[in-house]
């Protein structure tokens, strides 16, 4: 005997938590990533990860395969990472003037940094990797529904549909966020980013490149960064896809600078919350 | 008789003036998602990028919250306005004491969206002041073309 969907002719795709379990392991890392990028906490995100992985054990069978799985865990972490975010201030644009200024007046996080970048396998300073720590910080002055679609789009390169499905809103409004969200963005580092204009105000990449690779050449390392090559071009919309490869093609948990970044992007997410908590 | 609540949708403004009055409107058929040209009409802090009339708003545009407006019609004054009454995406009343802007966005049967966008100053005193209020026409005009196309070019990205 036929069951219901399959009299209706409804093209479902029914999935055992084994399967669940094998391909949420494929995209764990991306999804970890996604959260800490949302959350700029690196305990949200693992404890984020974990409640994800049980809501979609727990509504498996409410998977109907309309959408990919991985479209379908994306959309239960960002609700869950909604419910904790909707509650909290955006940070401002300067965000990384302000932590640097409480960075300059608390030396044991220097000293933490030091004794990581001396002692740590990913301890590593990485100019590229700081563009994405970077990104992570500032990006988090967007609105939420805007930073999730720049996140989703262009970091983890889901389709505009994908976006829709992940968020609950249309297509159309999806193309709003996003439009929106890269106009602030690229306007925000076209006014601060040293790497992509003369003019830009904030040196911060470089300066502690100097401090934790005193025997390096910056500019060597600078030259291999595409965005850092083409900023002569001056095309804002290329430079900023440039730095969306930048931070998708760093996993901030397993690559070789992640420890470093973390206590960084911890060190910043303290700052922010006293500094909203008093400026509230 | 002209009516200002049905002008023609070519973003011409159109001002009917009487001795205790002054009324501005302005309409524009835009090729886009109703949504979005809502969510522009109500994005404060993201108003100066794409509304070249605008130079600032503070405040959310939310019903019964004030926002104080600065425009380049009169740019060394700031407006205090409340907002009075919000349809989302259709109706949303801005205004003072000295009168109302009214918002609408109607679906057209092409698919198109009509932005109105009228106001109405006046009192027993306006005939003391008239002459120092700038007209409206132009700003409403840029206005109307400036949300066209922003929201044109959000759709057709």
């Amino acid at each position: 005997m036929l069951n219901t969907n399959q009299s209706l002719n409804i093209d479902t795709h029914t999935m055992d938590v084994q399967e669940l379990t094998t391909e949420f392991e494929k995209f764990k890392g991306q999804l970890k990533s996604y959260i800490l990028r949302m959350t700029a906490s690196a305990t949200d995100a693992e404890d984020l990860l974990q409640d994800t992985y049980l809501k979609a054990h727990d509504k498996l069978d409410t998977f109907r395969g309309e959408s990919t799985l991985k479209t379908w865990v994306f959309a239960i972490a960002s609700n869950l990472a909604r419910d904790l975010l909707k509650s909290k201030k955006r940070w401002p644009e300067n965000v990384t003037d302000i932590c640097r200024e409480e960075a300059l007046n608390e030396p044991s996080m220097f000293a933490k940094s030091m004794f990581i970048r001396n002692n740590s396998p990913q301890g590593n300073f990485e100019i590229k990797e700081h563009i994405a720590f970077c990104f992570t910080c500032v990006s988090k002055s967007l609105p939420l529904e805007q930073h999730l679609c720049v996140l989703l789009k262009e970091v983890y390169d889901f389709s505009l549909k994908e976006v829709a499905t992940i968020l609950k809103v249309s297509e159309q409004m999806v193309k709003y966020y996003l439009h929106t969200g890269r106009t602030k963005m690229i306007e925000v580092f076209d006014g601060r980013c040293a790497l992509i204009n003369q003019e830009g105000i904030c040196h911060q990449c470089t300066e502690i490149n100097g401090i934790f690779n005193p025997k390096q050449n910056t500019q060597e390392e600078l030259v291999k960064i595409k965005m850092y090559r083409e900023a002569q071009k001056g095309d804002k919309q290329h430079l900023f896809d440039l730095r969306m490869q930048v931070v998708a093609g760093i996993d901030p948990f397993e690559s070789g600078a992640a420890e470093l970044q973390l206590h960084h992007l911890e060190f910043n997410r303290k700052t922010m919350e006293k500094y909203l908590k008093k400026n509230d | 008789m002209t009516n200002l609540n049905s002008t023609t949708s070519d973003g011409k403004a159109i001002t009917i003036k009487k001795t205790f009055s002054r009324e501005t409107a302005v309409s524009i058929e835009i090729g886009a998602d109703q949504a979005v040209i809502w969510a522009l009409l109500t994005n404060a802090s993201d108003f100066s990028r794409w509304n070249s009339t605008i130079i600032s708003i503070d405040g959310e545009i939310v019903q019964g919250e004030k926002i104080k407006l600065k425009a380049t019609l009169d740019p060394k004054r700031t407006f205090k306005i409340k907002i009075k009454e919000v349809v989302p995406e259709k109706k949303m009343v801005w205004g003072d004491a000295m009168g109302n802007r009214v918002f609408t966005l109607t679906k057209q049967a092409n698919n198109k969206v009509l932005f109105h966008m009228r106001e109405k100053i006046g009192s027993p005193m306006f005939p003391l002041f008239a002459s120092q209020i700038p007209p409206f026409d132009d700003a409403f005009e840029q206005y109307a073309a400036d949300l066209k196309k922003e929201a044109e070019s959000i759709a057709a990205n």
